[in-house]
């Protein structure tokens, strides 16, 4: 049982590269980067922030990082619709390079999307893009592996 | 390998890379979470996950960092930051 894109919604997704594809708040649209921290209801995106925009800021608020480069954003699940980005080594790619700073090559390019919940998108090289609803999955953290029960993860 | 063992493995890896990185609350979250997953899936964690995390304050050990490593006869000690000490034996061969 990997992390393939039919176990995704019931397997973990900090660490994950991320893209929010639709939201209810406009401005959340079009956000990227990696699942830092997961709740019931949100979850945390690490953004990279472009050096350009982080100095606009006045470097206040991506400071306390290091480098200044990323900041925490966070998006409520329900409302929400993620594309997630699985690669075949994500595992492997993950434990070797020993950070999560970086994100996965996630090349625009090779995009496709389906806007059906939970539909993989096998494009070649190893990375799939799966576009899953966030109301899918609201559930506690721990809770969404179960199949146990009146689980709606099974 | 089970989703909910997979997951933990995964959180071991994310948990030592953002205590690497400095994050040591984002390091504290995954250790958590992997514990949580094994108490509801009734997993037991991997010895490495064991050792390298501590009991009481649930943060990522890194030996030398946050974590003091000393022998002692017939086994080790380990003290977190937080003053918690576990103990495992060791083989004298």
């Amino acid at each position: 049982m990997s992390l393939t894109p039919e176990t995704l919604p019931r397997h973990e997704l900090n660490g994950l590269p991320v893209r929010v594809v639709e939201s209810d708040d406009a401005t959340r649209e079009g956000l990227e980067g990696r699942v830092v921290i997961e709740t019931t209801n949100t979850l945390h995106i690490e953004v990279s922030v472009s050096p350009e925009a982080a100095r606009k800021r006045g470097g206040v608020t991506a400071e306390h990082r290091e480098n200044g480069e990323s900041r925490v954003v966070q998006v409520p699940k329900s409302g929400s619709t993620f594309e997630f980005a699985l690669t075949d080594d994500a595992a492997d790619f993950e434990k070797e390079s020993g950070t999560v700073s970086k994100l996965a090559d996630t090349e625009p390019g090779v995009d496709v999307e389906d806007h059906s919940s939970t539909t993989p998108d096998c494009a070649g090289e190893g990375t799939a893009y799966v576009t899953v609803d966030g109301a899918r999955l609201l559930s506690r953290p721990a809770r969404r592996t179960e199949t146990t029960g009146d689980s709606p993860w099974q | 390998m089970s989703v909910a063992e997979e997951r933990i493995e995964r959180l071991h890896t994310l948990a030592r890379a953002a205590a690497t990185a400095g994050e040591a609350e984002r390091a504290r979250n995954y250790v958590r979470l992997a514990r949580r997953i094994a108490e509801r899936n009734r997993l037991s964690l991997p010895r490495t996950f064991k050792r390298f995390t501590c009991d009481s304050c649930d943060s990522y050990l890194r030996p030398g960092t946050n974590a003091r490593v000393r022998l002692r006869d017939g086994h080790v000690v380990v003290t977190c930051d937080c003053g918690h000490q576990a103990r495992y034996p060791y083989d004298e061969s």
